[in-house]
């Protein structure tokens, strides 16, 4: 177990019905009002199946599902919830790779070991850790590659085998989900025979959990062994493959409806078929995955703060206090050698408030004149409900050392008659031209050589 | 009258940019380039990226060049034409037209 997979599935849904709990069992579509001229931007299973999907227009998903209830997008809702799952696994897994909002992949090698368990011990606690604080239906899953956790995350919460027909129907609208409103034909008699493959590998439900519903027998996190991957992914349908949706369609078409039908194929058939995308997904159906998993990059900034002498209302000591602060924090180990896009300026108030001005630079630059040439006029032109007792600086967005050429020829008169002078000496003692400029000559040609050429200087 | 100088006329100091530069290549019958030199040694081409015919000036001295943007096997990217009047090869850089006539 080297890699987990934790998906919330139809997050914005799950987030609406965590908000509201009557919505549970009802069809949920999430973009605005259906009166409004936007497209579906997520949905509930319940409204997918009615044949609403993700882009479809909100008035043709009113036509298609009118019990359906339409909720606006609250993005900055989402994105703070979002940002508070990934903050959990963080603290969690040393390399966390967010693939989408409530959908992550995370390196979990050693991991139990380290916390002295097993493995699903591991992984039950790290289900009730995050279902527990964000009260989201999360589902994780873990195995030695991203592409067999990713699968497994999506075939936990299933349901487990032995249920009656209304299991049956919610396994059903399992492979319709993974398939996000695709094509995926929900197959009885397959589905049946790849449950009972599946069976061996669909590790317990957290049974000690206090999250988990007793009347369900949803299982929460899949754990596939290491070696059992090509057997688990066979019974996948090929809607989880990370491909287009018409190389899906296309696979469906060609009767390959799971991965282990796939994984049989030759691999020049494959890419006779599909070009390189088939030999990926073919690799991918035997359990060949060598993606890694990305984290996000860590934004290097310094942070430089001083606590005044005196409390001040004047803009001269602020001023003073910014600059010490600036050649502190240029002079810091993580910046030297590297140039600044973004200085965050804030001052801390006698009353407990703070002022913060940003200033983003239309060129990066190391150098704190520069800076504090642009941060004085935002200081002068302050007006502070209160002293300032406090100063700080943090200086982002930091870039290699940057230059920019000057023209040569963009300078005074006089400077320019020098020059022409110099180069007329220059042609004068080689005979023949040496300083060229580059002239369009066809610049709407087809042809390379005649778009430009190089013309003497002062022919 | 002013007499005659004996020189060739010409654009003096005008020289041409980004012109051709004789290329060997080694191509398949399908006429794409299988293997370039670059710096003496004959380097397989990995990719065919993108493939392009230009026609023009069939009214004085016609021009028909099929070019290749390919990639090497050490990575490299090159574009090479095969000169379809006179025959040859030759790489040369291409941006194409970059505005057209009044514009």
């Amino acid at each position: 177990m080297d890699v987990a997979c934790l998906v919330v599935p139809d997050f914005l849904v799950a987030l609406a019905r965590r908000e509201h709990p009557e919505l549970a069992g009802r069809a949920v579509i999430v973009g605005g009002a259906p009166e409004e001229h936007a497209t579906v931007t997520a949905c509930s299973p319940e409204a997918a199946a009615a044949g609403v999907a993700i882009g479809t227009t909100l008035r043709r998903a009113l036509a298609l599902c009118p019990r359906a209830v339409f909720l606006p997008v609250q993005e900055g809702f989402a994105r703070a919830e979002a940002a508070t799952v990934a903050d959990l696994v963080r603290d969690r897994s040393p390399l966390v790779e967010v693939v989408g909002q409530g959908h992550l992949h995370f390196e979990v090698r050693g991991l139990a070991r380290l916390a002295g368990i097993n493995e699903e011990e591991y992984l039950a606690q790290l289900y009730e850790g995050i279902a527990a604080r964000t009260r989201l239906p999360v589902q994780i899953g873990a195995g030695s590659s991203v592409f067999v956790a990713h699968v497994a995350a999506l075939k936990a919460g299933r349901r487990e085998k032995g249920g009656g027909r209304r299991e049956e129907e919610e396994i059903a609208n399992y492979e319709l989900r993974i398939a996000e409103g695709r094509t995926a034909r929900a197959n009885n008699d397959s589905l049946s025979s790849s449950k009972q493959r599946n069976s061996q590998f669909v590790i317990r439900n957290s049974a000690n959990s206090s999250i988990q519903n007793p009347k369900s027998k949803i299982q929460n996190f899949v754990v596939v062994p290491s070696g059992a991957e090509r057997e688990f992914l066979a019974a996948a349908p090929v809607e989880v493959l990370p491909v287009d949706p018409v190389m899906h369609l296309r696979l469906r078409l060609f009767g390959l409806e799971w991965l282990g039908q796939v994984a049989e194929i030759p691999i020049s058939a494959m890419q006779a078929q599909f070009g390189p995308d088939g030999a990926w997904a073919r690799a991918l159906a035997r359990g060949e995955d060598k993606s890694r998993i990305v984290p996000q990059r860590e934004e290097v900034a310094v942070t430089e703060e001083i606590e005044l002498p005196a409390p001040a209302a004047s803009s001269e000591p602020l001023v003073v206090g910014t600059e010490a602060l600036l050649q502190r924090a240029l002079a810091d180990d993580e910046i030297r050698g590297q140039t600044v896009r973004r200085v965050d300026w804030w001052l801390g108030l006698e009353s407990g408030e703070q002022v913060s001005r940003r200033v983003v630079f239309r060129e990066p630059t190391s150098d704190a004149r520069r800076m504090l040439f642009v941060l004085r006029s935002k200081i002068e032109r302050l007006q502070l409900p209160a002293a300032a007792v406090s100063v700080g600086v943090t200086l982002s967005g930091l870039c290699s050392e940057y230059a920019h050429q000057e023209n040569l020829w963009n300078v005074g008169p006089r400077r320019q008659r020098e020059l022409e002078e110099a180069i007329e000496q220059l042609n004068t003692r080689a005979g023949d031209p040496q300083v060229y400029r580059v002239v369009e000559v066809q610049p709407w040609s087809r042809i390379p050589e005649r778009q430009v050429a190089l013309v003497a200087y002062g022919s | 009258m002013v007499e005659n100088s004996r020189t060739a006329g010409g654009a003096g100091g005008v020289r041409l940019l980004n012109q051709p530069k004789p290329a060997a290549v080694e191509a398949n019958k399908h006429g794409e380039p299988e293997a370039i030199v670059v710096q003496g040694r004959f380097q397989h081409v990995r990719a065919i990226h993108d493939s392009w015919r230009i026609d023009d000036e069939w009214w004085r001295e016609e021009i028909a060049r099929r070019y290749f943007t390919v990639e090497l096997a050490n990575g490299r990217k090159l574009t090479v034409y095969h000169d379809l009047v006179g025959g040859g090869w030759f790489a040369q850089s291409y941006d194409g037209p970059k505005r057209v006539p009044g514009a």
